[in-house]
């Protein structure tokens, strides 16, 4: 199977040429499922904290994209209570050139800079336009309580 | 705007006192009370005067009755006052001294129309004969001599208050002055041939509460008489003189004859019924006592005086002034081939539908043996030719079949669209589908949903059926054909503003202009998509019922230009065909399934043939079934022309699958397409960071692709079609670029937009 062949070959990548914020790898046996984990960025009330992300891959990987949800609790408008987070090249902005590492960079891209016109959690994104201090400090008690 | 509690109790109120209805029923002044109250009692002496009316006395001061026809005819000055000086109240005859008949058309009436003799009951006619009836109408006045048109004055208290503070309305007579402004010349009928239509209603049940409420049967003598409603509109062939005449009308259903008269301020015919049912010289008494004893039934129920309003009066009062009065006497062709019984049987099969033996495909149509509609003040007389038309339960039971036919083929069609959305259901093969050719569908399916919309709501008893053809007609319109669309749409975004040629070459981005890729999402683009439509559809509409007005002939080609253009819905397929390229069925035939399905024509065969057949068919049913129930002309001139215009499309679209699809096209005019697989210069090789082996990484597997490169001869050794190389200059293994073009016409590195295979 193609998508064998691939996710064979990126996890060979990471292991080879690891990014430097984030790791990621296969949960037991199963190929297709993996459990990531980011350093909160050092420029963002996530700081400190440690996150674990949950991927499932498709079975028409590359061409649909992985399934990337968060297993630790954040605190930002583009993540919901679920985990799930709302990123369009997780979307309709898929292309099979991208990769889990690419993806994993992206996300830690959205931890800094958080996009609050596209919110999954509106409550938060409001409070990130008017009350930037306020969504930090709750950001930082967040990230104190759950991640580290 | 924020809308507080105060503001909407304001606009409550305002809307309240504008809708309300108001309670003293239309009238606003003293003056119109009093207008009103006038012609009650008018009215309520007349009924007393007909109330003590016998067979053979005259009509006293009646309006519309107080002169004869000899009265006119004989002194051109003489007004219509009552009573007359030296006129016989007291004795009635047939003839030209007593009615507004003149004796030659009292003769026509006893020896042609109303030929069988009163006494004659043998004759069969159907009780029930609501139904609307088509024939021709032939002008006398040419062929007769000239008839005197007998003055009929409007009570003065129908006019309007000349001043502000009048209370009481003027009295007296208004005579029509004879100049050419006056109604009896406007309304004149001047061609000699031409088509009737005649609907005949039955009132059974009357109520004298408004809105018809506790309506209850009033004739007591419904197996012998009924009561009817008549509209007969009659007009020339080129639709240039057209006159509408509504009356109430009395059925004898005894010897099948009806008489119908207008009614207006000037003539209250209600009242004339009894002696001009009674013309004949045998059973005139009897006649006379049945008839007035049914119009005073109709009389009492409704409670005529008490219910009149002013809306009614406006009403009495403009179509006095301005349209002719008209007597209509009609004998129905005898139904001899049933028994009475028999009849009773069908009429109650009709009615209530249970199974009965009754046979009801082979009931005759109702057809007018002799008929002749004079006008008393107007001077004109028509007699009827070949009149006939079936009955409207039949009319409706055959609707309800072609109800039934239309759901079916509805159904097909539903089935064909779906197979066809799943036969494209990747981005290379929808990309060739063209947008016009479904959008014309769409607009048909679309005005088809309107139609039978107004059909539901307007014709009552097809209801249902127009309900079930609605569903699907609206699913098939606005569900799947509009989400059709926009998938099309969608997968068409980046062709905007792009031209032929460009499109032709299949490059989409050119290299001195710098595109923007466009990538809107669904939503933006259904929503505008859907913009477009409904304001197409309702443009449309708006020609339609525009048109509907227009000259019969230019009506007629106004018809004829939109079936060409709406049955031409192929046209753009092929067109677009053209555009895209499709290789010819020879070139494909070694290639897999899938590749065949995306290079070949993106339409399902059955898709093509089908979708024909099914828009067809009604134009066959309507243009060359001469008893069809639109009673739409026949002209099989038309179909075979159709006919052919749309197989010589599905021929050229498979000529296009067969040879390729741009065969008719001469070769120095296609520019060539673009080619994904070609070999690949060294320096490009260099661009994409090539490693020894003179491979690049493909991003999609992200494994190596040996590549072709013109001037390192050992890569000679590679297939080309092995990898494809895209426009942006992005080089991928060719089965993972097609696959995942299968998902979006996008490169998976830089996101240009690809030409489709």
């Amino acid at each position: 199977m193609s998508s064998l062949k691939r996710i064979t070959k990126e996890l060979n990548d990471l292991g080879r040429d690891p990014p430097t914020s984030c790791s990621a790898g296969p949960v037991g046996d199963d190929i297709y499922h993996w459990q990531a984990s980011i350093m909160g960025p050092p420029d963002s009330p996530y700081a400190g904290g440690v996150f674990f992300l949950s991927i499932h891959f498709p079975t028409d990987y590359p061409f649909k994209p992985p399934k990337i949800s968060f297993t630790t609790k954040i605190y930002h408008p583009n993540i919901n209570a679920n985990g799930n987070i709302c990123l369009d090249i997780l979307k309709d902005q898929w292309s099979p050139a991208l990769t889990i590492s690419k993806v994993l960079l992206s996300i830690c891209s959205l931890l800094t800079d958080a996009n609050p016109d596209d919110p999954l959690v509106p409550e938060i994104a409001h409070l990130y336009k008017t009350d930037r201090p306020k969504y930090e400090a709750t950001a930082k008690e967040w990230t104190k309580k759950y991640a580290v | 705007m924020e809308i507080d509690v105060n503001t909407l109790v304001f606009i409550t109120i305002i809307l309240y006192i504008f809708y309300s209805t108001p309670s003293n029923e239309g009238i606003t002044s003293e003056y119109e009370y009093n207008q009103l109250s006038l012609l009650k009692n008018q009215f309520s002496i007349e009924y007393n005067n007909f109330m003590n009316l016998t067979y053979d006395s005259n009509f006293k001061n009646i309006t519309g009755f107080k002169l004869s026809y000899a009265d006119a005819a004989n002194d051109p000055n003489t007004t219509a006052t009552y009573p007359l000086d030296g006129k016989d109240y007291n004795s009635w005859y047939a003839n030209e001294n007593y009615m507004l008949l003149p004796d030659s058309i009292i003769n026509i009436i006893n020896d042609q129309v109303w030929s069988r003799s009163n006494s004659d009951l043998s004759n069969v006619f159907p009780a029930n004969i609501s139904t609307t009836m088509y024939g021709s109408i032939i002008n006398d006045a040419n062929s007769t001599e000239h008839l005197t048109k007998i003055k009929m004055p409007i009570p003065k208290f129908y006019n309007n208050a000349e001043h502000l503070g009048d209370i009481n309305p003027p009295i007296g007579d208004d005579y029509v002055e004879d100049d050419e402004d006056a109604y009896f010349h406007k309304e004149n009928v001047t061609f000699t041939k031409g088509e009737v239509t005649i609907s005949l209603t039955h009132v059974d049940k009357l109520s004298s509460k408004p809105k018809g409420r506790d309506e209850k049967y009033f004739n007591t003598q419904s197996d012998k008489w009924k009561f009817l409603e008549t509209v007969i509109v009659f007009n020339d062939a080129n639709e240039n003189e057209q006159r509408t005449i509504r009356g109430k009308a009395i059925y004898d259903i005894q010897r099948g004859r009806i008489v119908s008269l207008t009614q207006s301020a000037k003539f209250h015919s209600i009242f004339a019924f009894p002696h001009y049912s009674s013309m004949a010289k045998t059973e005139k008494e009897n006649i006379f006592k049945d008839v007035k004893q049914l119009v005073s039934e109709y009389w009492e129920t409704l409670d005529f005086v008490e219910t009149l309003k002013a809306t009614d009066f406006e009403e009495w009062g403009t179509s006095g002034e301005s349209l002719c009065e008209y007597m209509v006497f009609l004998q129905l062709e005898p139904w001899n081939q049933y028994t009475k019984e028999q009849l009773k049987i069908i009429d109650h099969e009709l009615k209530w539908p249970t199974g009965l033996p009754a046979n009801i495909s082979s009931i005759p149509p109702i057809r007018i043996e002799s008929g002749l509609i004079y006008s008393p003040d107007c001077g004109l007389k028509f007699h009827l030719d070949n009149v006939e038309g079936v009955r409207e339960e039949i009319k409706i039971s055959s609707a309800r079949t072609l109800l039934l036919f239309l759901f079916f083929l509805e159904a097909v069609q539903l089935y064909l669209l779906l197979k066809q959305m799943q036969f494209t259901n990747t981005p290379s093969s929808i990309n060739r589908v063209s947008f016009y050719t479904l959008a014309l569908l769409q607009l048909i399916d679309a005005t088809l949903t309107t139609v039978i919309l107004i059909l539901a709501i307007a014709v009552r008893p097809i209801f249902i059926a127009s309900m079930l053809c609605l569903l699907l007609s609206f699913s098939l319109a606005y569900v799947f054909g509009i989400r059709y669309l926009v998938t099309v749409t969608s997968s068409q975004v980046n062709e905007q503003n792009v031209g032929i040629m460009t499109l032709l070459r299949r490059v989409i981005r050119e290299e001195n202009e710098e595109r923007t890729v466009i990538t809107e999402d669904l939503s933006t683009i259904s929503s505008g998509l859907l913009g477009k439509i409904y304001f197409s559809l309702l443009a449309f509409m708006m020609f339609l019922i525009i048109a509907s007005s227009w000259p019969k002939n230019i009506r007629k080609i106004v018809e004829y230009v939109i079936l060409f253009i709406t049955n031409s819905y192929w046209v753009p397929q092929i067109f677009r065909n053209t555009i895209k390229g499709i290789s010819p069925l020879s070139a494909r035939s070694n290639q897999n399934i899938s590749m065949q399905r995306q290079n070949g024509i993106p339409l399902l065969w059955k898709y093509i043939v089908g979708t024909s057949v099914i828009r067809l068919l009604p134009i066959y049913y309507f243009f060359a079934n001469p008893s069809n129930i639109l009673r739409h002309h026949t002209d099989l001139k038309f179909v075979t022309i159709l006919t052919l215009w749309l197989s010589i499309q599905i021929l050229l679209l498979y000529s296009q699958d067969y040879f390729g699809s741009r065969w008719f096209l001469p070769k120095h005019a296609i520019p060539d397409g673009y080619s994904y697989h070609k070999p690949v210069l060294s320096q490009e090789l260099l661009e994409h960071g090539a490693s020894e082996n003179h491979t690049v990484d493909c991003a999609i597997c992200m494994s190596e692709v040996p590549v072709y490169v013109k001037d390192i001869p050992e890569t000679h050794a590679v297939d080309q079609q092995s990898y494809m190389v895209t426009p942006c200059n992005h080089i991928f293994h060719t089965a993972c670029l097609e696959n995942w073009m299968g998902y979006k016409l996008q490169c998976p590195v830089c996101r240009a937009p690809l030409p489709p295979l």
